[in-house]
């Protein structure tokens, strides 16, 4: 076990370093000038000019990746051509506004999900069954952005339960905070519990199959101490699966559904920068994203041994 | 089933608890601002931008939506009004010199910046100084080109001499660069000015987190008239959707900028105040002409002809702009009504065409930005031209790419406009002067002459006439086909008093009161 998670830490090391000399070569070949764009349309050859050497950006590139890759080994992640704040600073403010969104959206999500799941595979061919696969099917192909204008038409608009959009920190206003989540949360979790409800319900139904589940009933256990306490814990590996893959997705951030609640999140900022091209804040945003599902997938194989004992997390060879 | 039922049941309750929630804080909204019920104890505003705010120093600015923040955070030597006249603003008065060629401005006494810095006339001699260094690279240069000095004359009396008589001085004065920024901030916060900004204006800035929101209080010394509203908090909804959304549903109490297809909705609601002014900008096509097809001058006229103007504001934009003749809208002084909206003609179209040796039509690449007006516009336009025999190809493409390529003249035609100045020389002159800053490729000397011409002489009526001479000859060259002049829209609850819609489209909430 030791073994194995120096190994992914290195691992996780080099894969961070692929990235970041990827981000940057994307960056930088990406069509658009940052100092036409600060400067806009009607700005003269010179003044752009003058601004390139200013931002440092008439550096050769591989300068420029020094600089930028050296800084950030010294926790300076460089500042944001636009206005010179620093891009830690405005990753600080985006994250935890992304964390929460995607831990409400995954509990919302799991919290249908994984009852769903069970139902529709103990009860195969009956009407839950159908209620939830037809549920699952409608979850992911209703695409979240369309479920979000939904969702804020008649909560918001109709009914008036909930503010329509915008963000208030949880450590300022927690009730409010809450309330603004309730419905982008659902708006995005709704998609993941379809496809941990479909998953679950089949890797249940092929559990179920299985001769130790056999054996328990014949043991003379009841249902839901084999449902719970054999089959599901079983049939949750490839749930944990999709299930990490997929809140890594959320670390993302959600741009549409950001965009849609007016939510202050990363995946808006990434837009935003990429728009303006403001490399230092796209390099910046884009690496933390990778650390995230590096970290995620990292943790989700360490769940996997405490899932299942036989599955070995060796170091190797 | 038991399960389930507890699950349908937990999360009816969930939601039960949240309206429960929401009904004892019913006029909460995202930041804690009252909306429209108890409006009348909370004396705040909040205002939808169509966008967030990029750069909060004016002299580095070229966004439109910053300017309007900055209407309230800075004052500007002068500013205009409703009917585009030039009033008194920071400079209380001024006299030009007989030759033009000097403004001496009396600037109001005892005012201070947010921090407490005096302003006078060595503050505008820095900031003056500051948007004439090359070395900034700052927007501002460029504007400010015809500026030779400035000169202090007594502590609030400053002299700005120029190089050649320049006409739109005063009203170039109106925006940016004749906002003053306060040289200690600047001098202490380097480039983090723009995350404290301090000026002059109505409003101190308070805090900002980007694309969340911007607050701004109430300045008590100001020293105008006090400003009436306690707090204004800009938030930034990019998708025209959410802000009319959140306009209606009582979280935001004034928005900019209304999609073509919400203006009737907002004019049919009964608590909304929609005020509509006509817009100084222009929208149209770029056509590149120092490449093939168009630096043929028979094709861009009749390109030109095929274009039905009406028909693309009546149905892309709802009748929310009017057909464009030139790049000066009706409500300038130098607007001429005997330069007249190109009617479509095919027929000449194609005879033009036939006499240039294209009896067939020809093909071009036409890029536009993504949106869905765009494409509209665009569609429209290519069966437009089709009648014709002129094949449109449509390109859609990333805007800050487009940019560059208009920059590198990779182009054959492109969908791009402009918001507007002003004076028309923010307009013409940039548009049709050979290296104009928002002309791209397109030279000629007559033209070059008539718009030097407008720019240096000093009665407005001989200006006027040369610009007529400038459209006259753009409508025969066509190197810019011209389509609509887009209306300003903003949006209000009817709470709110005293708002003023200015053309230059910016929100000024000095006079603004919330009953």
């Amino acid at each position: 076990m030791v073994n194995f998670i120096i190994r992914r830490l290195g691992l996780m090391v080099v894969i961070l370093f692929l990235v970041s000399i990827m981000i940057f070569s994307l960056v930088h070949i990406t069509p658009g000038d940052p100092a036409r764009m600060m400067l806009g349309q009607e700005a003269t050859e010179e003044a752009v000019e003058a601004l390139r050497a200013r931002l440092g950006l008439d550096l050769p590139l591989y300068q420029q990746y020094l600089n930028w890759a050296g800084g950030i080994l010294q926790g300076d992640f460089g500042n944001s051509l636009k206005d010179n704040t620093p891009v830690l600073t405005v990753l600080m403010q985006k994250i935890p506004v992304t964390i929460q969104l995607s831990i409400f959206a995954f509990f919302i999500s799991l919290l249908i999900a994984v009852p769903a799941g069970i139902i529709a595979a103990t009860r195969k061919g009956t009407f839950w069954d159908y209620a939830s696969t037809t549920f699952a099917l409608s979850g992911v192909s209703i695409p979240p952005f369309f479920l979000g204008i939904l969702f804020i038409y008649i909560f918001a608009i109709i009914l008036g339960w909930f503010p329509p959009s915008g963000y208030v920190p949880i450590w300022e206003d927690w009730k409010q905070s809450i309330l603004l989540m309730v419905l982008p949360a659902f708006a995005v979790g709704i998609r993941l519990s379809a496809e941990i409800a479909r998953m679950l319900r089949s890797s249940m139904l092929e559990v179920l199959g299985a001769d130790y589940i056999r054996t328990a009933y014949a043991k003379g256990l009841l249902g839901k101490p084999v449902i719970i306490g054999h089959a599901l814990r079983n049939a949750l590996i490839p749930v944990v699966t999709v299930s990490g893959l997929q809140l890594a997705t959320f670390l993302g951030g959600a741009v549409i559904t950001e965009t849609i609640f007016a939510i202050p999140g990363i995946g808006r900022l990434v837009v935003d920068a990429i728009l303006t091209r403001d490399f230092p804040v796209v390099q910046g945003a884009v690496l933390c994203m990778a650390l995230a599902v590096v970290i995620i997938n990292f943790l989700t194989d360490i769940l996997y041994s405490i899932l299942d004992p036989r599955i070995k997390l060796s170091g190797g060879n | 089933m038991k399960k389930s039922m507890l699950l349908i049941t937990s999360l009816i309750l969930l939601f039960i608890l949240a309206a429960c929630n929401q009904d004892k804080s019913s006029s909460s909204n995202a930041t804690g601002e009252k909306t429209a019920t108890e409006k009348k104890s909370e004396n705040t505003l909040v205002v939808g931008l169509d966008d967030d705010p990029p750069q909060l120093d004016p002299h580095f600015s070229t966004s439109a939506v910053d300017r309007q923040v900055f209407q309230n955070i800075y004052d500007k030597l002068v500013d205009i009004n409703e009917e585009l006249e030039i009033i008194p603003g920071l400079a209380k008065k001024w006299e030009i010199s007989e030759d033009e060629k000097s403004y001496v401005f009396y600037l109001e006494e005892g005012v201070k910046f947010h921090d407490g810095t005096d302003f006078n006339a060595e503050a505008v001699k820095w900031n003056f100084d500051r948007m004439l260094d090359d070395s900034l690279g700052l927007p501002r240069t460029s504007e400010l080109s015809t500026v030779d000095k400035v000169e202090v004359v007594d502590e609030y009396t400053v002299k700005i001499h120029l190089k050649e008589t320049f006409g739109p001085f005063l009203s170039i004065l109106t925006d940016r660069a004749g906002m003053m920024v306060s040289p200690t901030a600047v001098e202490e916060k380097g480039a983090d000015f723009s995350n404290a900004p301090v000026g002059t204006g109505p409003y101190k800035f308070v805090e900002r987190v980007k694309q969340d929101y911007l607050l701004v209080e109430k300045n008590e010394d100001y020293w105008g008239e006090k400003p009436k509203v306690d707090s204004i908090t800009y938030r930034p909804y990019s998708d025209e959707n959410v802000r009319t959304t959140n306009f209606t549903s009582g979280d935001v109490d004034i928005i900019n900028k209304i999609a073509a297809k919400d203006v009737e909705t907002l004019k049919n609601n009964p608590s909304v105040t929609v005020s509509e002014k006509e817009g100084i900008g222009f929208q149209g096509v770029y056509l590149n002409t120092t490449t093939e097809p168009f630096n043929n001058k028979a094709l861009r006229q009749a390109f030109d002809l095929v274009i039905d103007r009406k028909a693309i504001v009546d149905v892309a934009l709802q009748g929310t702009a009017i057909p464009a003749a030139s790049a000066i809208a009706p409500g300038s002084w130098a607007f001429d009504d005997s330069i007249k909206v190109k009617e479509t003609d095919i027929e000449k179209a194609k005879e033009i065409m036939s006499e240039a040796g294209y009896p067939d039509g020809f093909t071009f690449t036409l890029k536009i930005s993504a949106k869905v007006v765009e494409e509209q516009i665009a569609q429209m336009i290519q069966s437009m031209a089709k009648e014709a025999g002129i094949e449109v190809k449509i390109e859609t493409v990333e805007f800050g790419t487009m940019l560059e390529q208009m920059d590198n003249l990779q182009f054959q035609a492109a969908r791009l406009g402009w918001s507007g100045r002003i004076d028309p020389d923010g307009n013409i002159h940039s548009l049709f002067r050979t290296g104009g800053s928002i002309n791209y490729g397109y030279s000629n000397e007559k033209m070059d002459q008539y718009l030097d011409a407008a720019r240096s002489a000093v009665e407005q009526k001989d200006r006027k006439e040369w610009y007529k001479k400038a459209m006259a000859l753009g409508q025969e060259e066509v190197p810019y086909i011209f389509l609509y002049h887009e209306s300003d829209y903003k949006a209000y609850k009817n709470y709110i008093e005293g708002f003023e819609h200015v053309p230059d489209q910016m929100m000024r909430f000095k006079g603004v009161t919330v009953q």
